[in-house]
């Protein structure tokens, strides 16, 4: 068992902390003071004051400051700072790990598999700070050189969920620090102090290499500080938002009011498709991990699986076996066997039985779970059986991402592309997966015809994405792509330059224009 | 006393009993497990509410919190 006191302590969580930081410095803010609470027991954990708009105002000023000067680091040195983050992330990885689990409710292995995340960025970014690259291009007009090279941008305003509370940070942050911009980072108010305990790991780091104050800026702050303000402020050409569909609209209009940038990370609404060409062993204990894992509180979580009719009895005789197993091992998330945490608060839990009781009103049928856990080891409320519910597509409460471990199964008949349609017809557009052992229902799944999502999977789940591949999807999931690939070009503006080496003037198109 | 120009985020956090009268009504406080940003009057408006009916929620909702405090 994890000693919850130790981990702070060896964090530097105080019960009352700061939750504004240009990098090195800390700011003893005058706004409301946070409290952060664990969804595992219910106790508080500690404080953090939030900043005021004079004080976030401040953090602006410096972050510019300090883009003037970061931009001029060349990329690999900076890039050499960032491997150095990796690194201190390494020897905290426990701790932090522990302390996202406390935090935020996931089982401790995915808490250390967050940290390894931000691990795993911070290595891609290293990488990366040595293959910014342009194109060089051929120029109509003789003795002219023609090409694209990427500038860095300026401040980047991040906006984090509590689901993965530093992970997403890091994604972000690494490629922007490589990139030359500088980054305000607005964590979740549900889980502050991952924040702060990220900020904290880092600074070391920072002092050593003599890194600009308010290159790496945090502000825990509530939305009437850093809401709508944040996002309508001209200073911040690029905002990195994850969240829900519903505050991505919200930001992608008032960021898109003054022609800002926004790459959004929103809802998903995955499929797991499974057809009578599956390994059903392989499909049901890979897709089993992507509806409870994170007690279905992932944007890649499966929220619905898609079975061909004639092995629906088996697959969901498997599921209810394996679903079996998950109900004994739900419980504290920091001991070791339990699979299941609690989900982030009891409005979650509401979300759940309401999505449970709207899936019955409509038609559907309770297969397994539902209900919400009361009694010993479950004192803190939060505690829900997952539940797998038998339903059809369009229900309107599959059309949502309810963002628990509800789990809808719907039959298919007939050919896959069947089953494609019926994964296309939502609203969201993230994360996918089908399960087949044909390479024609596996090729057409990931062509042009087949699932419209920004990830596609064969022989494995929804969620787990790794770091290397650009993550993100389409529709109301708000197309952007983060983390991988060649996510860092978002972060960087382009410029496009003709060089005349020549001593004439040749205009393109052949135009004349003799004076 | 909670009034129209509340944010979502403080309503939640200081009227928990917000979120299940208000979800009544078809205005979802929480999306993706987090409050959605904006005002009490913006996310009435969003769901087709006008000035009037804010008004009756606002009294209600100050009604029940008067209630919860006895």
């Amino acid at each position: 068992m994890i000693d919850i006191q130790k981990t702070l302590q060896n964090l530097g969580i105080d019960p009352l902390n700061f939750g504004v930081s240009t990098g090195t410095e800390w700011f003893d803010t005058t706004g409301k003071i946070d409290s952060s609470s664990s969804p595992i027991d219910g106790k508080e954990i500690a404080q953090v004051k939030t900043a005021t708009l004079d004080e976030y105002e401040k953090v602006v000023q410096k972050a510019e400051e300090a883009f003037k000067k970061w931009r001029l680091v060349p990329a690999p040195v900076r890039g050499e700072i960032v491997r150095q983050i990796g690194n201190a992330l390494r020897t905290y990885k426990a701790d932090l790990g522990a302390l996202v689990s406390y935090e935020m409710g996931k089982v401790y292995q995915e808490g250390l598999g967050e940290v390894q995340e931000m691990i795993d960025i911070c290595d891609f970014a290293v990488g990366q700070s040595r293959l910014i690259n342009g194109i060089a291009l051929q120029s109509e007009r003789p003795l002219h050189r023609l090409s694209e090279q990427y500038h860095p941008l300026g401040i980047v305003g991040i906006v984090t969920s509590y689901n993965f509370p530093v992970a997403v940070w890091a994604w972000n942050s690494a490629l922007a620090a490589i990139a030359g911009d500088v980054v305000i980072w607005k964590p979740s108010s549900k889980t502050p102090l991952t924040a702060v305990a990220t900020q904290k790991i880092i600074r070391q780091v920072l002092i050593d290499n003599n890194v600009p104050e308010g290159v790496f800026n945090l502000v825990v702050g509530r939305s009437s500080v850093m809401g709508d303000n944040f996002l309508a402020d001209k200073r911040i050409p690029l905002f990195s938002i994850t969240g829900s569909t519903s505050v991505g609209k919200r930001a992608a209009e008032i960021v898109g009011r003054r022609l800002g940038r926004t790459l959004l990370e929103l809802g998903g609404n995955n499929a797991v498709i499974i057809t009578p060409n599956a390994d059903i062993q392989m499909a049901v204990m890979s897709t089993v991990f992507g509806t409870v894992g994170t007690a279905g509180q992932r944007c890649t979580t499966t929220r619905r699986v898609i079975i061909h009719d004639s092995i629906y009895d088996k697959v969901k005789d498997a599921f209810l076996g394996a679903y079996e197993k998950i109900g004994q091992k739900i419980g504290n998330p920091l001991t070791d066997g339990n699979l299941v945490g609690p989900v982030i608060d009891i409005h979650a839990v509401n979300a759940f039985l309401d999505a449970v009781k709207k899936v019955q009103e409509e038609g559907g049928k309770i297969l397994f779970g539902g209900q919400h856990l009361t009694g010993p080891g479950y004192e803190s409320g939060n505690y829900v059986v997952p539940c797998i519910a038998e339903a059809q597509n369009q229900y309107h409460i599959v059309q949502e991402e309810t963002f628990a471990p509800i789990v809808y199964f719907i039959k298919y008949s007939g050919d896959v592309q069947n089953a494609i349609d019926i994964q296309n017809d939502v609203p969201q557009g993230l994360s996918s997966a089908i399960f087949t052992l044909n390479v024609r229902e596996a090729e057409t799944f990931v062509s042009q015809t087949g699932s419209d999502c920004g990830i596609a999977n064969v022989n494995l789940g929804t969620s787990g994405a790794e770091i290397g591949g650009a993550f993100g999807g389409e529709k109301e999931t708000g197309g952007g792509r983060e983390s991988g690939s060649d996510a860092w070009k978002v972060y960087m503006r382009r410029q496009t330059n003709t060089i005349n080496y020549g001593a004439q003037l040749p205009l393109a198109q052949g135009i004349k224009f003799d004076i | 006393m909670i009034d129209r120009n509340i944010t979502i985020e403080d309503l939640v956090d200081d009227y928990p009993f917000a979120v299940g009268y208000l979800s009544e009504k078809g205005i979802r406080c929480i999306k993706c497990g987090e409050p959605i940003w904006g005002t009490l009057k913006e996310a009435c408006i969003e769901k087709g509410f006008d000035d009037k009916q804010i008004e009756i929620f606002v009294k209600e909702l100050n009604e029940l919190n008067n209630l919860n405090q006895i």
